[in-house]
């Protein structure tokens, strides 16, 4: 049994195919998820129960269970309902690229809500008072006081997450999407070469990886410069 | 002394105030006028923070009145914005915006309450950090100034609103001593030109120099308020003796 | 409700396995866990390198990806071997429940290498030091006083690793082993009802998720239970 460099070589160009799906999952559903992520904070800390509470069940549930079960539910449970299949969003509900997208919002989105409302709460309350104190309307104070400062402590847990979600998305594969990991499976279908091929997309990983922490260090570099040395 | 107009601007009567079991404030009645000074002293736990945190409803009163500017608050207070905007307030923890730079920490209130100009408010601005003498930090972040300076950029702050009434909640306590008084000299400099001041506060000295009435405050109640020289020289509670002969 | 008669049993002993897979995946995150920690503390350079090299491949790498190396991976090594020794094997691979427990296990193991790390950091040097003043050797400073000391500081983000293993073993069915999603796949082509079949799925590792997340509420208390009061 041999290690083919060769083959790397070779698959290299199909496996870079996989990284332009990856990458879209990972960016729409980075961002759907913070715009869930910020709309399920609010009704967390809205202080009415009518809005906590579904919101609290929303994030237990998403937290609780796999994402594989989740992504599951959504492609092949969903279109046991008729009213889903003729419905007007039936298009995006049979592809599995949508379904993978809504269940990785849907999960990140969790997840994301519950660091964020931890950035919230690491806000010193004397600073709610000062601005309290100002005259500042509730609202005013939640723009303009609590969130630079919760987004800034949020920075570390948040990359961590977006990390998590980029290796979500090689579950994408599991529905036959063709991203990196996708691709790989194929490739290695076809050449029974499993360390070589599954090695090469483990690499890819790594390197977006890399980037992502690289991006956000810069990032929270640029919002701490107002901290003490 | 300065001369004291005789409307009242801050009313409390018969306030308690109570956390969970435990009773804050006890029945306490003060009446303070136009441009006067208060300082109000005591050992701690004594209810002098919480006294005038309810003055701007930071704490909500359980019992009592409390009448400010003519405006009673109340839990329907629709308007506590507007009536917190007419009462400055320096915490003892300077509590400045560690995102914001001097500058903005001081335009931000006028801008997004008064809908003050981005020109105007930094005008405004300018002009308040320069009566705090701190004009040439307007750049900097809190962070890199010391406790003094942070705590004079706060009294700016404040002041920027214009408010009637500057509430003090032990605005030296957390400072190193040898900068204690770069900011009892803005305090001073406030009063002289007519302030209505409640101050919190341990520093004798300026509560002698600067008061009208001096509140002396233990387990809740108001034990004692008089005119400084008949306080300091003649108590008239044993408690007020107690504590006078431990600060002095 | 009614399309999952008869499927009660399937699904009970299905989610049986799964919890096989948690509790053996469980033991081998805490150990490589532990291993990696201390390699990292230690003098060693070398361990530093290989324990640094561990936590960055397997934190960036998807548990999936894992799983797939190592099962058909091994599968190929395996067979190479065996036909090897004996020419008649057409196939030998490590049965995916084994392969899949050390798949998660490497990958979570790779965060709680950090954790406990971060956690025997936190332990008071003053209390290490009484112990070897008192003649115990390196070994038994780690087992008596370093490791239940840092476990209090571990606790809650172990608790975080020990959902993601839980939630991990669901992966596992992609390398073909027969736990729940496995019964709920061959449920779905009989009843035609995947909603049904995916969603008492995800009741069921919620379940499962609620009560280790409650043990692990009530974990802490009992290791807290000596600060209580102050």
């Amino acid at each position: 049994m041999t290690f083919d460099f060769y083959l790397i070589i070779e698959s290299l160009p199909e496996i870079f195919g996989g990284i332009g799906l990856t990458l879209q999952l990972l960016f729409l559903s980075a961002f759907l998820g913070l715009m869930l992520a910020v709309i399920f904070l609010l009704m967390r800390i809205s202080g009415r129960w009518y809005l906590s509470i579904p919101a609290f069940i929303y994030i237990y549930i998403f937290r609780g269970t796999p994402i594989l079960i989740q992504i599951f539910v959504i492609y092949y449970g969903l279109p046991q309902f008729e009213w889903i299949r003729e419905s007007v969003l039936w298009s995006v509900l049979r592809e599995p690229f949508g379904c993978s997208v809504i269940a990785l919002s849907l999960n990140t989105g969790a997840y994301m809500a519950e660091i964020l409302r931890g950035g919230v709460l690491g806000v010193d309350k004397g600073l709610h008072e000062a601005g309290a104190a100002l005259g500042l309307s509730a609202r005013d104070r939640f723009l303009y006081i609590t969130t630079p400062i919760a987004v800034r402590l949020a920075i570390p847990a948040y990359s961590n997450d977006v990390i998590s979600l980029l290796k979500a998305t090689a579950l994408a594969s599991t529905v036959t999407l063709l991203d990196v990991t996708g691709v790989a499976r194929t490739i290695v279908a076809q050449t029974f070469a499993p360390y070589e091929i599954f090695l090469s997309a483990a690499i890819i990983y790594l390197a977006l990886t890399w980037l992502i922490q690289r991006g956000f260090r810069l990032f929270e570099k640029h919002m701490s410069r107002y901290v003490q040395q | 002394m300065n001369e004291i107009k005789q409307q009242p601007i801050i009313m409390l009567e018969n306030v308690s105030k109570f956390f969970g079991e435990f009773q804050a404030l006890k029945n306490v009645n003060l009446t303070v006028s136009k441009g006067q000074k208060v300082v109000v002293c005591g050992p701690s736990g004594s209810g002098k923070s919480t006294m005038i945190r309810c003055i701007n409803r930071l704490e909500k009163h359980d019992n009592g009145r409390i009448v400010v500017d003519g405006i009673e608050l109340s839990k329907d207070t629709r308007g506590i914005d507007a009536v917190r905007s007419e009462v400055g307030m320096v915490f003892q923890q300077f509590n400045l915006f560690p995102h914001l730079t001097v500058v903005k920490n001081l335009m931000l209130a006028p801008r997004r309450v008064r809908k003050t100009s981005k020109e105007g408010s930094r005008e405004l601005a300018m002009q308040y950090l320069e009566r705090v003498h701190i004009a040439e930090q307007a750049d900097k972040w809190p962070s890199q100034l010391s406790g003094g300076q942070q705590q004079r950029v706060a009294i700016a702050r404040a002041l920027c609103m214009k408010p009637q009434i500057m509430l003090f909640d032990e605005p030296t306590s957390a400072l190193d001593p040898e900068m204690i008084n770069e900011v009892l000299d803005v305090m001073i400099e406030l009063a002289n030109e007519g302030m209505t001041m409640i101050c919190v506060t341990h520093e004798m000295g300026f509560a002698r120099s600067v008061a009208d009435l001096i509140v002396f405050m233990d387990n809740g109640e108001i034990v004692e308020s008089n005119a400084p020289d008949e306080f300091f020289e003649n108590p008239r509670s044993e408690r007020t003796k107690f504590f006078l002969d431990q600060i002095l | 409700m009614s399309d999952l008669t008869g499927w009660w049993d399937d699904y009970f002993w299905s989610a049986l396995v799964i919890l096989k897979v948690f509790a053996v995946s469980l033991v081998m995150t805490v150990i490589l866990g532990l291993i990696g920690a201390t390699a990292k503390l230690s003098k060693s350079k070398i361990a530093n390198i290989l324990a640094n090299m561990y936590t960055v491949v397997f934190r960036g790498t998807p548990e999936l990806l894992v799983l797939l190396i190592f099962y058909f991976g091994s599968a190929i090594t395996l067979t190479a071997i065996a036909k090897s020794v004996n020419p008649s094997i057409q196939f030998l691979d490590i049965p995916p429940f084994w392969a899949g427990a050390l798949g998660i296990s490497l990958v979570v193991g790779s965060y709680a290498t950090e954790t406990f790390r971060g956690a025997f950091l936190g332990v008071d040097p003053g209390h290490i030091e009484a112990g070897r003043s008192l003649g115990l050797s390196n070994l038994q400073t780690l087992l008596y006083i370093r490791i239940p000391q840092m476990w209090r500081l571990a606790l809650p983000s172990f608790g975080n690793h020990m959902l993601s293993l839980m939630k991990d073993t669901a992966l596992i069915s992609v390398i073909g082993l027969e736990e729940i999603v496995f019964t709920a796949q061959m449920a779905t082509t009989v009843t035609m009802k995947p909603f049904t079949m995916y969603f008492v799925v995800a009741l069921i590792y919620l379940a499962i998720t609620t009560v280790l997340t409650l043990s692990v509420m009530v974990l802490e208390k009992y290791a807290n239970r000596h600060l209580e009061g102050t």
